[in-house]
């Protein structure tokens, strides 16, 4: 953790005399408007997701074909988390000794990455074929996965930051 | 604020609700969680339906059809988003009555309920039946696009109350 720390470090440091960070962090109506569209971002996943997951669940639209979901709400799903991944680094530029120094921050991004790769799996269990068990089992896997990435998201906020991070 | 709602602010500040919320360190960023659980899946569901509405999206699927898929979600998240709101509102009702944005938001919420209310009153009838295809009437797109505005703007005044309170 210490050499992870201190390249973590450097890395602020260089971001604080970025130009970039002199505008994200000065302007104080910035950070907020980014973090506005981050949530909405959050809100196209989650509606996709549910939309995808609890049709695969059979809970809703059980007479339309699976795939008829999936070519609907997978694209908004990932060209959101594009979104959210684009403001996401912005709103690190502009406070970089915040979030990196916190560890709910990479298990948010390990979360993350596991529901990109849960619905990927999702997606091609289910070319062609009626959701099984394991479809099934996949799709509430999914579902909490996404509510796990907004509770550490929420978290950053409240968490310390570990030993050692700058002030 | 009236006297009023600062007399109801203090009543609220003494139950042992409001306490508990007000002193626990994880109580309320656990709240908070559900809260963005909740709102983000009613506006994303209600996405779904207006850019239905506006010809934008799922244009092939009959709009009463998407109705009944999406609205059991917004309506369950909505609840969650408005359960654990009141609880978000009683650890510090007094700060919340006093802010610009929370106030702002509590209206424009009362608006997203009256345009949802007047659609289905009023123009939800003329889509019994419709089949698939891009074409809605002026007034249900409006509805629609209003609808939109109403619910990214509850959620920029959301965001907003934490960098002013």
């Amino acid at each position: 953790m210490a050499s992870f720390n201190s390249i973590l470090t450097e890395v602020a440091a260089w971001v604080s005399g970025s130009p970039a960070f002199t505008v994200v962090a000065g302007v104080s109506w910035i950070i907020p408007a980014l973090q506005s569209v981050h949530i909405l971002a959050v809100a196209v996943v989650m509606g996709s997701a549910a939309m995808v997951d609890l049709r695969v669940l059979g809970v809703v639209e059980r007479h339309r074909p699976v795939g008829e979901s999936l070519e609907r709400y997978l694209p908004p799903l990932f060209w959101a988390v594009l979104v959210l991944a684009i403001t996401g680094v912005i709103l690190i530029v502009g406070e970089p000794t915040r979030a990196p120094f916190r560890v709910i921050f990479w298990a948010k991004l390990g979360l993350v990455a596991a529901g990109v790769t849960l619905t990927g799996l999702l997606a091609r269990r289910l070319r062609g074929a009626d959701p099984g068990a394991a479809a099934k089992a996949l799709a509430v896997a999914t579902l909490l996965t996404w509510a796990a990435v907004i509770f550490a998201g929420r978290w950053i906020g409240y968490a310390n930051p570990w030993p050692g991070a700058p002030l | 604020m009236s006297d009023t709602f600062t007399a109801l602010a203090l009543k609220i500040e003494e139950t042992p609700l409001s306490l508990a919320m007000a002193e626990s360190a994880w109580l309320f960023p656990t709240v908070e969680s559900l809260h963005v659980i909740g709102l983000t899946l009613v506006v994303g569901s209600i996405a779904i339906v207006d850019l239905r509405l506006l010809g934008l999206a799922s244009r092939s699927r009959a709009p009463q059809e998407l109705f009944r898929a999406a609205l059991p979600v917004t309506w369950g998240a909505f609840l969650v988003a408005a359960i654990t709101g009141l609880l978000l509102f009683a650890a510090k009702p007094t700060s919340y009555l006093g802010n610009p944005f929370f106030l702002a938001k509590i209206a424009l919420l009362a608006l997203a309920g009256l345009n949802m209310a007047a659609f289905h009153r009023v123009l939800e009838p003329q889509l019994a039946g419709a089949p698939g295809g891009p074409a809605a009437s002026v007034g249900v797109r409006v509805a629609a696009g209003t609808s939109l505005a109403l619910w990214t703007a509850i959620v920029v005044c959301g965001r907003w109350i934490g960098f002013s309170i």
